[in-house]
């Protein structure tokens, strides 16, 4: 009985021993990858904020002075409450516009679901860049929407409507951009919906509304969030579409940071002080955005 | 790599040969010519590689071939590789950060800048045959300390380019960069610099380019105040001329080049030289130091100084050239340039552009106005 006790205990053994390598090992290289790209990037970055890196030549004391100028400076934290505004706008407004989609995809029981996905996702299949120029194009003052004004009398030829290089047109280009990242999480949340909740519903005399509001709405919700939080991390960093669309008035704290860091007289202090600001704040919202992401949390919502 | 009969087929100066013979302890002249032929092979055989060069977009490969097409015709080994510089800003960034260019080109005014940060060292004028027929007060704009830090190249003006039908000036001021009238057609300059410069001229300071903390406040807030008015501030000369060929702006603060543009498609186009005096610039080759290529380096400056490079860069980019030989084909050009006159870069003419001694706090407070 012993020897056959210790005999069913080895492979247990050999198996914890072979996890104990595997596990490591699985998780050495994204581990590694992740030190030598992300958190030393950013250690390297904090040390520019602080001086203690510099592009100057010399030696160069500790100083939170970029730090202390930051705090105080209205223009810095004014732009980016102004970037924080137009993510908050486009996310919310992508959100709403992407929810009935996905709805749709997810539970119309169309066959054809998937292949209406793959039209959503369509123009991913061109450049990022050829999709935003082509917006400029479309938002110009000559361009086809102010024609198309202009041939109906709507609008004088002469007074064209000012679409591009507005916040507007920051706005509608990221909100077309990021469309398709925000139908997808909900799209998969109402996906795996037990549509037996939709069918007890409907048994106890719920009406679509009430199901809705009740059970497809509050289980579909970690998607939403994580929907709105695919959109509002990156927007707020923004540089690219500001710079090609955006003009004097769409410029962004993304825009702020490359400045600083490049064509602006090298401050990469200040620059530095900038981004890792940025990052804190991503890092606050995405901790306390999680818990609501946990399936447990999200039933209990 | 470089083979031997390359370098056979290089031709060398008395002057490269001396320096060469110089450079190895006068070992050659003792030994006689085919040993200083010999040094020399050596020492050019040392600078190999691909020349880099840091330059503004449009100086390059994608259009500003003819620039240095006798320098790749003489070193087809050796053509230039190039990085793109969005200002010297931008320039100083990449080498503060690490990149080593051979030979790149900023302006006027951060040669004593670069002078001394060192990033860069002397020309040789002697190893640039061209260098004799540059325009005399623009070699004497790119010395410091006695020596030849910018081998001077393409010069023009900062102005005020506007569409005759659309845009009728008051006078011929700064002022219709913030004219309410024209609100949203109306596009700045995204420099560090010029834009405070521009409001300390329209102010009257009596050193724009050294103003004191209270004229930089009164200008940054004056350009705060009239940001609203603006529609884009450009820092890609395409861009800009792309939104003014469109229509979605019609005026601009430009260069000559931008003119030309617009000229060639036909648009009704002025080129304002405003009461308070254009500012006016001059690209000035530097070499880095420490390059592996530094007679390379001089071969391309000499490249650029050739009078059919100039000529073509007149003809093609609508800016003046520090080779005084050269003449556009455009009468137009020519006055508008004023290239007949050398001095057409400076008093009373222009105000050259210069040194700015405080530029990382100018670049600090027109980084606000954008952000504002």
């Amino acid at each position: 009985m012993a020897q056959a006790v210790g005999a069913q205990e080895r492979p247990g053994r050999r198996l914890r021993a072979r996890l104990d390598v595997t596990t490591p090992s699985l998780l050495g290289l994204p581990v590694a990858w992740l030190v030598a790209f992300f958190l030393v990037p950013i250690a390297i970055v904090a040390a520019y904020s602080l001086d203690a890196l510099s592009l100057d030549p010399g030696k160069h004391p500790l100083t939170l002075q970029a730090w202390h100028d930051f705090v105080h400076s209205s223009v810095y934290l004014g732009l980016f409450w102004k970037s924080v505004k137009m993510s908050l706008i486009v996310s919310a407004i992508v959100v709403v516009l992407a929810y009935p989609l996905a709805y749709y995809l997810a539970l119309s029981g169309t066959k054809r679901k998937y292949v209406l996905l793959l039209m959503l996702i369509a123009p991913f299949l061109t450049s990022y860049l050829l999709r935003v120029l082509a917006w400029k194009v479309l938002l110009g003052d000559n361009g086809p929407i102010n024609t198309l004004l202009s041939t109906t009398g709507v609008r004088s030829a002469d007074h064209p409507l000012t679409l591009i290089d507005t916040r507007f047109a920051v706005m509608l280009v990221l909100g077309y951009v990021w469309l398709p990242f925000v139908a997808l999480p909900i799209f998969v949340s109402l996906e795996s919906l037990d549509r037996r909740l939709l069918e007890a519903a409907s048994d106890l005399g719920a009406s679509r509304l009430q199901s809705f509001r009740r059970i497809t709405l509050p289980l579909s919700f970690p998607g939403v969030l994580a929907a709105f939080l695919f959109v509002f991390i990156p927007t707020m960093g923004e540089f690219v579409t500001p710079s090609l669309v955006g003009g004097a008035s769409g410029y962004m704290y993304g825009n702020q940071i490359v400045d600083l860091f490049g064509t602006g007289f090298p401050d990469w202090q200040t620059g530095s002080v900038l981004a890792i600001f940025l990052l804190a704040v991503v890092a606050v919202l995405t901790a306390v955005f999680a818990r609501f992401l946990q399936p447990g949390e999200a039933k209990a919502i | 790599m470089t083979d031997g009969s390359d370098l056979l087929e290089r031709r060398l100066s008395r002057e490269d040969l001396l320096k060469l013979a110089v450079a190895t302890g006068g070992a050659g002249l003792l030994a006689g010519r085919s040993s200083i032929a010999d040094a020399a092979r050596s020492q050019l055989a040392a600078e190999n590689g691909r020349l880099q060069v840091l330059d503004w977009a449009g100086y390059g490969n994608d259009g500003g071939q003819a620039m240095f097409a006798q320098y790749v015709k003489k070193y087809p080994k050796n053509k230039p590789q190039f990085t793109v510089m969005a200002n010297e800003a931008d320039a100083l960034a990449k080498m503060r950060a690490g990149l080593k260019p051979d030979v790149f080109r900023p302006y006027v005014g951060w040669v004593k800048y670069f002078a001394t940060s060192g990033l860069v060292q002397p020309w040789d004028p002697k190893l640039i045959p061209n260098f004799k027929n540059l325009n005399p007060f623009m070699v004497k704009a790119g010395q410091y300390g006695g020596k030849q830090y910018g081998i001077p190249a393409d010069w023009g003006f900062d102005a005020i380019l506007y569409r005759r039908d659309k845009v009728k000036p008051k006078q011929n001021s700064w002022d219709l960069l913030w004219d309410p009238r024209y609100k949203g057609k109306i596009a700045w300059y995204d420099d560090p610099v010029e834009m405070l410069v521009v409001a300390g001229y329209y102010f009257g300071v009596k050193d724009p380019y050294n103003q004191s903390d209270a004229e930089l406040k009164k200008s940054q807030k004056f350009l705060i105040s009239k940001k609203h008015l603006v529609r884009t501030i450009w820092s890609s000369e395409t861009d800009m001329d792309n939104a003014f060929a469109s229509g979605d702006i019609w005026i601009a603060y430009a260069w000559p080049n931008d003119w030309v543009q617009m000229k060639a498609k036909k648009l009704p186009v002025v080129y304002m030289h405003p009461k308070e005096k254009p500012i006016a610039w001059v690209g000035m080759l530097m070499v880095g130091k420490g390059s592996p290529r530094y007679h390379l380096a001089h071969a391309y400056a000499d490249a650029w100084s050739s009078t059919k490079s100039a000529k073509w860069l007149e003809d093609n980019y609508g800016y003046g050239h520090a080779n005084i030989k050269a003449r556009p084909a455009s009468s137009d050009l020519l006055r508008a340039l004023n290239l007949t006159n050398p001095k057409a870069v400076t008093e009373p003419n222009a105000h050259l552009d210069r040194d700015v001694p405080r530029r990382a706090l100018y670049a600090k407070l027109w980084q606000q106005v954008k952000a504002s």
